[in-house]
């Protein structure tokens, strides 16, 4: 069965700037999630520098045994992290368009948010909250935790 | 000396009345995003940046009034309290947002304050305001414009921004609170005219 | 020709067998030399082993982060892709790695690499009494059958 379980956003210097579950998960202590952020974040770098390939970007689906994480990295070095059920349709597309969006309003559009930051924008939480669930109820995923 | 040496229109030969112009929701977006951060670091508490805001406002709002009156009105303001209120609700409002302020309605409890309220104000749109700001309210930016133009035509008054909840929206509405200066003298000249 | 790179590491970390069908952009200009390429590449899918079973979204009795973890434990992945190539990841229940690099556009590899761990690398080389378990090697029947083997899928020409 698809489903969306989580989403992180990870900063230009590794920091975790934001993390969601959506669905519920077993917890992940806070101190191991900033490790894992960065250690992505790294592995990201590192995956690129040892391409056999010229011109390789950071990793883009990362396929393990339970499930599939999609990493998109814009342009100016943010990286967006989505972990979700394996063969989750669309998923790399939500990630990259809708999610993407709604950081660009909600987040770098917010007066009080400073790059590189924690985010801490509500409006963004609610819209993220909302688009994903919502996806989620449509593959008849269970509800979140809250 | 306005005109451009290379034969294209300068900007004195442009006509005085554009036609509709609208500006992209982002480049303004993130203008006043710039703008909200280059008050915030000029100011040490909320009412200070509150203040910043609205002064802001106040001179875009002046500017407004007079060239909505020039434009709508033919080169002429409105003198009575009540015209003046509904232009702001609907001349203004239409000029700023593409659309009227949802309600204008005279306060229960005091003569001299009217409110204008409308959700969705595009300048509150993309903002979240930390809890620690507390009762903050960008659309001060928005109140200053109003404080402007009632200035302007000779209603001054304290114009403050709120929002308020809304049963069953899960956003506030924000709410324009104008309390008149000298009430009783406004009254009294609407009844001479 | 959409296959790169093979490794195999061994359970320390040292790798045993390379072999490269393609490589546009050389070792120097990545990991700078072949001796740091094969410490990256172990580092990389070492912690990324590590990252897969922390994260692990169906496993409530996750180890601490960062614990000693056995061959075998947790849950582990078994590709990567990034706009230039694709990572295809196997442990043996003995703990060697298998890696190769395809092109990204190729689909799962977990059963070739199954196939190459089970019936070419036991068959010939962990029953030849030549090889000594852990060390490098280079016996000629392994990269014929191993060649042979990826024309068959189709993975070269």
């Amino acid at each position: 069965m698809p489903g969306i379980y989580s989403l992180w956003i990870v900063g230009r210097n590794g920091g975790l700037l934001y993390s969601r579950d959506f669905v519920q998960l077993p917890p992940i202590e806070f101190n191991d999630k900033l490790r894992l952020a960065s250690s992505w974040f790294g592995m990201c770098g590192i995956s690129a520098q040892l391409s056999p390939m010229p011109d390789s970007s950071g990793i883009q689906l990362l396929q393990a045994d339970t499930f599939d994480l999609h990493s998109f990295h814009t342009l100016t070095g943010t990286t967006f992290m989505l972990l979700a059920e394996p063969q989750t349709p669309d998923a790399a597309e939500l990630l990259r368009t809708t999610v993407y969006e709604l950081y660009c309003d909600y987040v770098l559009k917010n007066p009080f948010h400073e790059m590189d930051q924690v985010i801490k924008s509500e409006l963004f939480d609610q819209n993220v909250v909302a688009l994903l669930q919502a996806t989620n109820r449509r593959w008849g995923v269970g509800l979140p935790p809250q | 000396m306005f005109q451009s040496k290379y034969g294209s229109t300068g900007i004195v030969d442009k006509p005085f009345r554009p036609g509709k112009q609208e500006v992209a929701l982002s480049a303004f977006a993130y203008l006043f995003s710039e703008l909200v951060q280059y008050c915030q670091s000029r100011v040490s508490n909320i009412s200070e940046l509150e203040r910043k805001l609205d002064e802001v406002g106040y001179g875009v709002g002046l500017r407004l009034l007079e060239v909505l009156a020039y434009r709508e009105r033919g080169q002429r303001r409105e003198t009575r309290l009540l015209d003046m209120l509904k232009f702001v609700h609907s001349t203004l409002w239409r000029y700023l947002f593409g659309r009227q302020a949802r309600d204008l309605e005279q306060s229960n409890t005091a003569e001299d304050e009217y409110m204008i309220s409308d959700t969705d104000l595009f300048v509150t749109k993309f903002v979240s305001v930390p809890r620690e700001m507390g009762h903050l309210n960008p659309a001060a930016f928005v109140a200053g414009i109003v404080r402007g133009a009632l200035d302007g035509a000779g209603f001054p008054a304290r114009v403050t921004a709120h929002y308020v909840p809304v049963q069953g929206q899960p956003r506030p509405k924000t709410v324009i609170l104008m309390k008149f200066q000298n009430y009783q003298a406004i009254m009294q000249r609407d009844k001479q005219q | 020709m959409p296959c790169f790179t093979f490794y195999i590491f061994n359970r320390k970390g040292a790798c045993q067998y390379y072999h490269e069908w393609q490589r546009l952009k050389p070792v120097r200009s990545g990991a700078g030399s072949q001796e740091e390429d094969f410490k990256l590449m172990f580092g990389l899918f070492w912690s990324m082993r590590a990252l897969s079973s922390a994260l692990d979204p169906k496993n409530p009795a996750k180890q601490q982060m960062g614990a000693p973890q056995r061959i075998g434990d947790g849950c582990s992945f078994n590709s990567f892709r990034t706009s230039a190539y694709k990572l295809h990841f196997l442990e043996s229940p003995s703990g060697l790695k298998f890696v190769l690099t395809t092109d990204p556009s190729v689909g799962s590899l977990a059963e070739a690499l199954q196939y190459i761990y089970a019936s070419l690398f036991v068959e010939l080389v962990a029953k030849n009494p030549l090889y000594s378990p852990g060390e490098p090697f280079l016996f000629e029947p392994f990269s014929a059958a191993l060649n042979k083997y990826m024309r068959t899928l189709g993975l070269l020409s």
